[in-house]
């Protein structure tokens, strides 16, 4: 009897404990993937949660270390989950901020809840078409070709129009396996943009942050698990941004330009599509197939969207101060994460829209 | 606890309340049974009036148009769950006759420790090791991830049917003996025959297994939304879907969700009523005998 | 007499059935080989990609934090803590409740048409997919009280509920008749007389069929996917935020592309492997302890 009334009392104990304990250990940690915890307004110390695109997630987590580190009483969090994810909670305001690659589509602006939206720019980076094939270390492809390949209607990677491109390589008659996104992606969006412009009429599936991909594809969530995808299958092509293709060291192919030249994405040939961009008033754009010898043609970009009017002026301020750096020392890191920084114009535009924020 | 307590009142409410209790923790298991089905359909609802009963038959998935047809998920599960028996039954069989008939006195313990070890590791575990090790090589597919499903039903299948096939009577054995037959023609004479039943209860249950197993077909299946009859295209498995799809989920999707879950429900659960019965069944005969 | 015996050649033959026969008997332990042969595999791939992470950093790999996806080096500190602390929430509430209700089972219901029910029931809930689990708990419990250990913790209790009740029916079954009917015989109420008398006598096979249970439970993936969320820093409380646990880590860090995250999902995969076989050895143990001893 008294083992029992021992067990039952220490497990009681061992309840209350837990109850009480971590008050603190709820609020804003670095937390990644699914589920973003709501962030608690408190008093003293300013916690500010975000989630969305994983196009510019290296980035977030990185800058996000070095702010926190000299900004000790503001907690920052980035859930990652895809740019649909991050509008989709930015709309219901269970976020601070969102990361999204693409703007809200016009018929969800409806459901935005909290007001007025602003776009700010924070990175430039390169979407690259990686893949996995033996035989073949650095591969051109032209939009048309990728076009057919994405679209299914090219189906082995000795198609004459590939090696059409690439004299010098030996590629086997293996299958083309798809991998593309299952969540709402920015990075589709981008992609898919880019083949509406360049593929001159071949790409029939249109273009969104979602894409009725054919069936036998494979979908992956975020760029990492497309990269996933391409660094396990053998034979898969994949799109996935530059920064993640080089953390699984994944393969990637020059893409053949406006001007007719096979670029390899690098952070200065990103740089270089960034140049002649034509920024609208709200500070969106695109800079898929840009103009110029040295452009590398899916050049994508990704922003945090906030609202404009801040219900809590102590996270107003704390935001403020977050983007300011993104805008401005944190643009700094960029080349070295494989992205590259806004251009000074935009840089100066996105600045002054901070006074927008109230 | 001599002499004369007197028992009554005190230690009667005491009684009364401790049966309350066990009567209350045994009936929790029908309440949570209960509370899965209810709560599960209704929120399955909404999915449901929006394509009636398209969910079951659409091949379309798409969360995009809003359109979430479950049958490319329900062939996948079935598919895989039949390619996985149909690697791991010769296979769980055999081991279960070795240890059973030929292993000698001093191999059976640890080989049957062997077994249970397989038992133990973790599906996700298996799951991770399929993923970075085997799907390398022969690429996501229906039979890869029929290939895990198979490695981690055997453990349920060889001791079923171990347990069943002891249950021989060591009579017929000796009979079969005595009629001059060999080790192999005694097992097809005696053990077979009466383990017959209890077996394609055994295989039944690791069917029911695999269809619900979640994490190593998330990993190595393919995520595509195809119904396709070659094992070694991809595709998608309801537990699958629904691990992978859900962080991202808009509500309909989540409900679409729900409704594969409650669909997996259903049929995990015929199967292994099935199972069950023909295992209690062939049990029941084998001691009649 | 010795041209009869030439003549007769009654030296055993090779016939057909004979050699049918020892093919058979290879077939049969050739399929032992091909069941050891994956096991083989990823415990070796476990224990050297695993430990090599593991046992080189220490006990760092088990106390630290767990690092950003593309920062090299160890950390699972808080997936650890969360296994152990959840899996434990887990079986505080599944055990006594699984016990008791196997108690209602034996020594109550018999073959009463309620306990009939119940057992079938049970074994019904035996076969639920653990996904399912997960999603009922997250529709009834995290939509309400939002993403936190507790809510894994009550995913797994109901998984393991029916294991518990089944293993510890068996044990009861064991306990013979006569200890009760003299506990009876004294005077002692049936309370009493399970609390005191039937439960030690089957204590330890209720103790290694519920550490079974654990092992099962803390090796589950699915149920925790949906109800615990995700983080990478220590969470003490099952009540108040995200928590993470080995095996959802394990799940995510396999999703991955990126080595760094790959080689810690092998450690994480390694730590889980220990834990529950150390389980199930401790079961094993108290299993074989019990009988020799009656």
């Amino acid at each position: 009897m008294k083992t029992w009334i021992a067990i039952l009392a220490s497990s009681t104990a061992l309840f209350a404990a837990s109850c009480k304990k971590g008050d603190d250990a709820g609020n804003a940690k670095m937390t990644e993937g699914k589920g973003a915890a709501k962030a608690e307004p408190t008093t003293g110390p300013v916690s500010l949660s975000a989630s969305g695109s994983t196009f510019q997630k290296a980035f977030q987590e990185v800058a996000m270390d070095s702010f926190m580190k000299s900004h000790p009483d503001i907690k920052l969090t980035y859930g990652g989950g895809g740019s649909g994810k991050g509008r989709q909670d930015l709309a219901d305001m269970v976020v601070d901020f969102a990361g999204s690659d693409s703007k809200f589509k016009d018929e969800d602006k409806a459901k935005i809840k909290g007001g007025d939206i602003l776009y700010f720019p924070v990175v430039l980076g390169a979407v690259t078409v990686s893949y996995n094939v033996d035989g073949a270390d650095k591969l051109n492809l032209s939009p048309d070709t990728l076009a057919k390949i994405f679209q299914g209607d090219i189906t082995k990677w000795n198609d004459p129009a590939i090696v059409a491109d690439n004299k010098d390589a030996k590629l086997p008659a293996d299958a083309i396996v798809v991998a593309h996104r299952a969540d709402g992606s920015g990075t589709t969006d981008i992609f898919t943009k880019y083949l509406d412009a360049a593929s001159g009429g071949a790409w029939k599936l249109k273009s969104g942050s979602t894409v009725d991909w054919p069936k036998n594809t494979q979908a992956g969530q975020g760029n990492g698990g497309v990269a996933q995808i391409v660094s396990s299958t053998k034979g898969a092509i994949g799109y996935v941004d530059l920064s993640d293709a080089k953390a699984a060291k994944l393969h990637y192919a020059n893409i053949k330009n406006k001007n007719g030249k096979f670029i390899e994405p690098t952070s200065e040939s990103t740089s270089a599509a960034g140049e002649g961009i034509d920024v609208k008033d709200d500070l969106t754009f695109s800079a898929v197939d840009a103009k110029g010898d040295a452009a590398y043609p899916i050049a994508g970009q990704s922003w945090i969207i906030v609202y404009a009017k801040q219900a809590d002026p102590k996270k107003g301020a704390a935001l403020k101060q977050y983007l300011t750096y993104l805008l401005g020392d944190a643009q700094k890191d960029l080349p070295g994460l494989d992205f590259a920084p806004l251009p000074k114009s935009l840089q100066d535009k996105a600045v002054a829209q901070l006074a927008k924020i109230q | 606890m001599t002499g004369k307590p007197d028992l009554r009142g005190k230690g009667q409410l005491a009684d009364k309340a401790f049966g309350g209790l066990a009567v209350g923790a045994a009936a929790l298991v029908l309440l949570i049974l209960a509370l899965i089905a209810v709560t599960m359909t209704n929120r399955a609802r909404p999915v449901l009036g929006h394509m009636g009963l398209d969910f079951f038959t659409s091949s379309t998935w798409s969360e995009h148009d809003n359109i979430f047809g479950a049958l490319p998920f329900i062939w996948g599960t079935v598919y895989t769950a039949v390619i996985a028996v149909t690697l791991a039954v010769p296979v769980s069989l055999g081991v279960a006759l070795f240890i059973t008939q030929i292993a000698p006195v001093w191999l059976k313990r640890p080989l049957v420790y062997l077994i249970d070890l397989l038992a133990v590791v973790p599906s996700v575990v298996f799951g991770l090791w399929g993923v970075l090790m085997l799907a390398p090589h022969l690429n996501r597919s229906f039979l890869t991830a029929g290939i895990i499903l198979a490695i981690m039903i055997v453990p349920i299948i060889t001791s079923l049917a171990r347990e069943v096939i002891e249950t021989t009577a060591q009579a017929d054995k000796e009979a079969a003996y005595a009629l001059g037959a060999t080790r192999w023609e005694m097992i097809m004479a005696a053990v077979i025959p009466h383990s017959k039943g209890g077996l394609v209860g055994a295989v039944m249950l690791g069917l029911g297994r695999a269809m619900g197993e979640t994490i190593a077909a998330a990993l190595v299946i393919g995520s595509s939304a195809q119904i396709a009859l070659s094992p070694f295209k991809s595709g998608d498995s309801m537990p699958a879907v629904i691990a992978n799809q859900w962080g991202e989920a808009s509500d309909l999707q989540k409900s679409a969700l729900i409704g594969l879950a409650v669909t997996l429900f259903v049929m995990t659960i015929v199967v292994n009523l099935i199972a069950n019965r023909i295992v209690q069944r062939s049990m029941q005969k084998s001691r009649g005998a | 007499m010795q041209e009869l015996v030439r003549a007769l050649d009654l030296r055993p033959r090779r016939t057909w059935r004979g050699t049918k026969n020892m093919i058979m008997t290879v077939l049969l332990g050739g399929s032992v080989v091909v069941v050891a042969v994956p096991l083989v595999l990823v415990m070796v791939s476990v224990f050297a990609k695993g430990g090599s992470i593991l046992f080189a950093h220490f006990p760092k790999f088990l106390t630290a934090d767990i690092p950003p996806t593309r920062v090299a080096g160890p950390g699972m500190g808080p997936a650890i803590v969360g296994t152990l602390m959840i899996t434990g929430m887990a079986t505080l509430i599944a055990v006594p409740l699984g016990v008791m209700g196997a108690i209602y089972l034996h020594e109550y219901g018999g073959q009463s048409k309620f306990a009939r029910l119940v057992r079938f029931m049970a074994m019904v809930m035996t076969g639920v997919p653990s996904i399912v689990m997960g999603l009922f708990i997250y529709v009834v419990w995290t939509l309400n009280f939002k993403l936190q250990g507790f809510g894994g913790a009550l995913a797994l209790a109901c998984l393991m509920l029916p294991i518990v009740i089944n293993a510890s029916e068996q044990m009861l079954k064991l306990v013979p008749h006569s200890l009760r009917e003299a506990s009876y015989a004294l005077g002692a109420t049936k309370a009493r007389t399970v609390l005191t008398i039937v439960l030690p006598a089957a204590s330890s096979g209720i103790v290694s069929g519920s550490l079974l249970a654990v092992a099962r439970a803390a090796g589950e993936t699915a149920p925790l996917l949906f109800t615990i969320g995700a983080t990478r820093v220590l969470n003490t409380s099952l009540f108040h935020g995200d928590d993470t646990a080995l095996s959802a880590r394990i799940f995510e860090n396999a999703k991955e592309a990126v080595a760094n995250a790959q080689e810690r999902g092998w450690g994480a995969a390694l730590a889980l492997v220990l834990l529950t076989f150390t389980l199930t050895v401790i079961a094993r143990v108290i299993t074989a302890f019990a009988t020799r001893r009656k």
